[in-house]
């Protein structure tokens, strides 16, 4: 099981390193002169000179590498063109709302997908299943831009019931300490602030949710169906297991594993479908500053957030690989 | 041949079993089959898998299923332990008594209750029959206590009990294992060892050493007999290897298409095979004593095509023996001497079969009809589909075909591009 | 259940055309796979005769009174409303289609091309050169799919082509990685171990047993792709990332402007957004009956 889990880890490191060539290109392969493309209409003679001298632009390419690969393994992700502040520390302020909102998306997904996903199987062919299968072809066919102005629409502008935009209300004057919403209100020891930022965080997470929900359902009714006809399950069912049994230790306990491989490819789509999400409820998080960044030709702070997307799914990716080897005996005693 | 009265008096209460001496005799036969049919509704229409067949089997009891893949034995014991395939499956008539219980009428309750504990099944791959992802220990012990109010402790002590009975070694270890980490018979042995671990009165066996090496078949046979007959288990092997029945069971139905075409006893099955389909059998297994130049007759053809219901006797297509009543008459199963009074279980079992025109004994030696002159009957018009499947009837094949039918000549070039053929199998 | 034996040679001799009419026939006797053909025709047949159908110019400008309020509705004259620039929004929904269908079809094939050839010669190599590309494939997917696109739009800037590529590159390594691993599967098959043995070669056993056999999965792939790179597209004009020209009528390019919008003018987010649902849902239903059809094991 340690040689598993140290073989994976090796595994990642040539992909991060293939990463930070991509990344690395994205800023010193910018068409034209680099130094012109990034600073866009801040372009001062010094201020160019500048970029020209941190980036090495004079030096070969593999000096420059060499050299922004260095300041990455320092944590040194740049600073922001537009108003010079690190990128790190940008990062780490928004962060956790980006957390907070993927969190909860997964959440839902999660939570209603395998139920859903188990109900479409027991009743296959069916009405119920039918429904099923309808949910998750929406949920996949819907963009999470459209679905979120939709519930905008219906649920804060029209019914009234939920906020349209925010992670909090800003009126609200409160300190943030670990800048997840829900933790900071209820270490402020306010409930009903904890509750505002429960409302705000319900809408963007269900548009957030509704692809992983889409995709979750599917595999699970799949799983299902498919142990479902395993052998194992009739030796089960000949044994006079009672049907609740059958479903939660035979069937479950096998349908797990494909399932829990697809939760953890969903980290991916999520980070990326939070960038939206971010715009369309104005959640301030990473999605948001990238796409703001995106608009300023703020390079520095795109290049920086693809790196840090792509080491967190590839942790996620990580961590989901060895709970999987952990549910799996055939692999848990290899 | 003429069948006398086809459902006769049960022969009194049935001779008793040679080699089974304990127990209590019960009233009547620990199972009874009558008129059981099932159906498979799938989206290319109704399967008929079984149709309408009758058996009994005494306690204590062994009885092979014979006959080929698709023919219905594994369907015929799922609808026993009423674990057909939902919804695809159901049972659409006939009767199921076991220890006096109608089992079709059961409750899914009641059924659960009796299934592990009076009725056992053992499967065809011990690979996928055991729960991948459980221990040995887990599966065992919840077999045990899904029946018994004992402790997990109890149940335990009993796990180790049984592997050991069933020649594993170091049970207590072995207990805690995956099934992937046991060889493909020693899954079949933990297989057995939680069959019989509620002692139960029936053991149905699937195609229990099919998937196993060859020299690992006789020694999980030898366990399975062995045990069985310590413990007064009644047995159903299901089988295609009429090989593996020879040494395991006191009687054999051979089932075709869903019905049962020759019962007797084992005994008397070898010696006096007397269904066609039984001396094809037996004719297209190559035998160590067989005559040098003998050679392997196979059966021609395929088993029909289940989604149609059955005219006439369902072999006649692949019979060289047909005559041409067996295109339209299904034949009843009736005794091989006429007017024998009917034994359903036993040693005495009376040898019945379902045919119009039965080989001669010598016949049966040869795998062929010997008759002078004798040419099977060709099929009737309502079946040109049956003929253009056994015949290459493509106009590359030849320019034109004419069959002879009740209404007079018939010829394929009429309809261009030959004759309808049937469907063409999608499992290819 | 077979039916004859006597068929088998000949029927084996017709088994690739067969197997596609086969699919054919399993395929239009599937009503989800009917409904996704049906809705897929009539978004090509509105994005082909987009100039035939729309009533207005998607440039053309109206006014509406009094000027100071929100834009009009649907009414009678302009049968989607008016959106905030007093475009004619049905006529800019139809020609919407337009560029998404044909943004999303070159940017599946460019993305199948790319992962294509990535994959098969990953795939037939095997080896060092398999090991290296499936590296760079595991690079690219590591990167969150719009993400990727967004960074290749902001590195190329704004454009069609440039969202094609950046599409084309979200898509490539996934059907890099699919064709590669089917046919490592089929390299190891039995039937491509016998006509090994039968003394079939290199390209021959590539190209007539092994390309048409991973086939199938690929064009299920594509189909399915193709939902998603509408959305993609889509989502890139969302945020502001689409074609350079704002007036340009482009389904998620009509939707940023009404965020805003969203307290008075609800029909500017309703019939873009219903479009894209709309065409989105026809490739899904589309791939996943050729899935169900092309696959007959997968039958249920």
């Amino acid at each position: 099981m340690l040689k598993y889990i140290v073989r994976r880890v090796l595994a990642a490191i040539p992909v991060l390193f293939g990463l930070s060539i991509i990344v690395f290109s994205f800023i010193h392969l910018l068409p034209g002169d680099p130094a012109v493309a990034l600073l866009g209409q801040h372009a001062t003679p010094d201020r160019v000179a500048k970029i020209r001298e941190d980036l090495g632009l004079d030096h070969p390419l593999y000096v420059q590498y060499l050299a922004y690969l260095g300041k990455l393994l320092q944590g040194d992700l740049g600073k922001s063109v537009i108003n010079n502040r690190p990128v790190v520390g940008e990062f780490a302020v928004r962060f956790p709302g980006t957390v907070e909102l993927t969190i909860a998306a997964l959440v839902f997904a999660v939570g209603l997908g395998i139920p859903l996903g188990r109900l479409g199987a027991r009743h296959v062919q069916g009405f119920r299943d039918g429904l099923v299968t309808v949910i998750s072809l929406v949920g996949i066919s819907i963009p999470i831009f459209v679905l979120g102005l939709t519930l905008q629409f219906f649920l804060s502008v029209q019914l009234k019931w939920l906020p349209t935009s925010g992670r909090i209300d800003p009126r609200l004057d409160f300190e943030a300490v670990t800048n997840f919403m829900l933790v900071d209100t209820l270490l402020a020891g306010r409930w009903d602030w904890f509750v505002d930022a429960v409302k705000h965080l319900i809408l963007p997470a269900i548009a957030l949710g509704s692809i992983p929900l889409a995709i979750i359902t599917r595999i699970t009714r799949a799983a299902v169906l498919d142990v479902t006809n395993e052998d194992y399950v009739r030796t089960a069912r000949a044994k006079g297991l009672n049907e609740h049994r059958v479903d939660d230790r035979h069937i479950m306990r096998n349908a797990w594993l494909p399932v829990t491989t697809v939760i953890g490819l969903q980290v991916g789509g999520l980070l990326a479908g939070a960038v939206i999400t971010e715009s369309v409820f104005s959640w301030n998080g990473v999605g948001k500053y990238v796409v703001e960044a995106i608009k300023d030709h703020d390079y520095f702070v795109v290049q920086s957030m693809i790196l840090i997307f792509a080491f967190i799914f590839l942790v996620v990716n990580l961590v989901v690989d060895v709970g999987y080897a952990f549910l799996n005996p055939r692999i848990r005693y290899s | 041949m003429t069948a006398p009265a086809m459902r006769p008096e049960r022969a009194g209460r049935t001779a008793p079993m040679a080699r089974r001496t304990h127990g209590i005799a019960p009233a009547g036969p620990l199972l009874k089959v009558e008129d059981l049919v099932v159906r498979f509704s799938t989206h290319e229409g109704t399967v008929h898998a079984v149709n309408g067949i009758s058996f009994e089997l005494e306690s204590g009891e062994t009885l092979g299923l014979v006959g080929e893949s698709g023919c219905g034995k594994s369907v015929t014991n799922l609808a026993i332990m009423r674990l057909l395939p939902k919804p695809a499956g159901r049972i659409a008539g006939g009767r199921v008594e076991f220890d006096g219980l109608d089992l079709v009428r059961l409750s899914e309750n009641e059924m659960r209750d009796l299934r592990g504990k009076e009725v056992a099944m053992i499967f065809q791959d011990p690979m996928t029959s055991l729960n991948p992802v459980l221990t040995i220990e887990e599966q065992m012990v919840e077999t045990i206590r899904a029946h018994r109010k004992v402790t997990r402790a109890e149940a335990r002590a009993r796990s180790i009990e049984l592997l050991g009975m069933v020649g594993i070694p170091k049970p207590e270890t072995r207990l805690r294992s995956h099934p992937h980490q046991f060889s493909g018979g020693m899954r079949q042995r933990v297989m057995i060892a939680m069959a019989l671990s509620l002692e139960p009165k029936l053991m149905i066996a699937d195609e229990p050493t099919t998937a196993l090496d060859v020299t690992i078949q006789a020694q999980v046979l030898e366990l399975l007999r062995d045990l069985t007959d310590r413990l007064g288990t009644a047995v159903i092997l299901i089988t295609h290897d009429l090989g593996v029945v020879a040494g395991m069971t006191q009687r054999i139905n051979v089932m075709y298409a869903g019905f049962i075409v020759e019962t007797a006893t084992t005994a008397d099955l070898f010696a006096q095979p007397s269904h066609p389909y039984t001396v094809g059998l037996l004719h297209s297994i190559p035998r160590l004593d067989a005559e040098r130049h003998e050679p392997l007759i196979p059966i021609e053809g395929a088993p029909p095509d289940q989604r149609r219901s059955p005219t006439g006797c369902p072999f006649a297509p692949r019979c060289a023996w047909r005559l041409p009543v067996c295109w339209t008459d299904n034949p009843p199963l009736s005794p091989i001497v006429a007017g024998t009074r009917v034994v359903l279980t036993g040693p005495d079992t009376t040898h019945r079969i379902a045919c119009h025109n039965p080989p001669t004994p010598e016949e049966a030696t040869a795998g062929m009809p010997l008759r002078p002159g004798f040419i099977a009957a060709p099929p009737p018009g309502v079946v040109v589909d049956e003929l253009a499947a056994t015949l290459d009837l493509s106009p590359a094949a030849a320019e034109e075909v004419v069959i002879m039918t009740d209404e007079g000549p018939v010829s394929t070039a009429a309809s261009a591009g030959g004759l309808p053929l049937p469907p063409e199998d999608d499992q290819r | 259940m077979t039916t004859a034996a006597a068929t088998v040679p000949r029927a084996e001799a017709r088994v690739s055309s067969g197997l596609w009419r086969d699919a054919l026939r399993r395929l239009l006797r599937n009503r989800p796979a009917l409904l996704g053909l049906f809705l897929i025709g009539v978004f090509v047949t509105v994005a082909v005769l987009a100039p035939v159908i729309a009533p207005a110019d998607p440039l053309a400008r109206f006014t509406w009174n009094p000027p100071s309020g929100p834009p009009p509705g649907p009414a009678a004259n302009h049968l989607f409303g008016l959106d905030r620039q007093g475009h004619d929004e049905f006529s800019r929904v139809i020609f919407g289609a337009r560029i998404s269908l044909f943004v999303g079809v070159i940017s599946v094939i460019m993305g199948l091309a790319m992962g294509g050839v990535v994959g098969a010669i990953a795939g037939a190599a095997g080896g060092r050169i398999d090991n290296v590309l499936m590296r760079v494939v595991d690079v690219l997917l590591a990167v969150p799919g719009i993400l990727l696109a967004i960074g290749i739009v902001a590195w190329l800037d704004r454009g069609l082509v440039q969202i094609m590529l950046a599409v084309a590159a979200t898509n490539a390594p996934i059907f890099a990685r699919l064709l590669r691993g089917s046919l490592l599967a089929i390299r190891e098959s039995d039937y491509v171990l016998a006509a090994r043995a039968l003394g079939a070669s290199g390209p021959r056993l590539l190209f007539r047993h092994m390309i048409p056999n991973a086939l199938t999965p690929m064009i299920v792939a594509a189909t399915l792709a193709l939902a998603t790179a509408i959305i993609d597209v889509a989502g890139l004009g969302f945020l502001g990332l689409g074609p350079p020209d704002p007036r340009t009528a482009e389904w998620g390019t009509m939707l940023t402007d009404s965020t805003v919008a969203l307290r008075s003018a609800p029909h500017l987010i309703f019939f873009p957004g219903v479009a894209i649902i709309i065409s989105a849902i026809g490739f899904n239903l589309l791939g996943d009956g050729l899935r169900e059809s092309l696959d007959p094991r997968l039958k249920r």
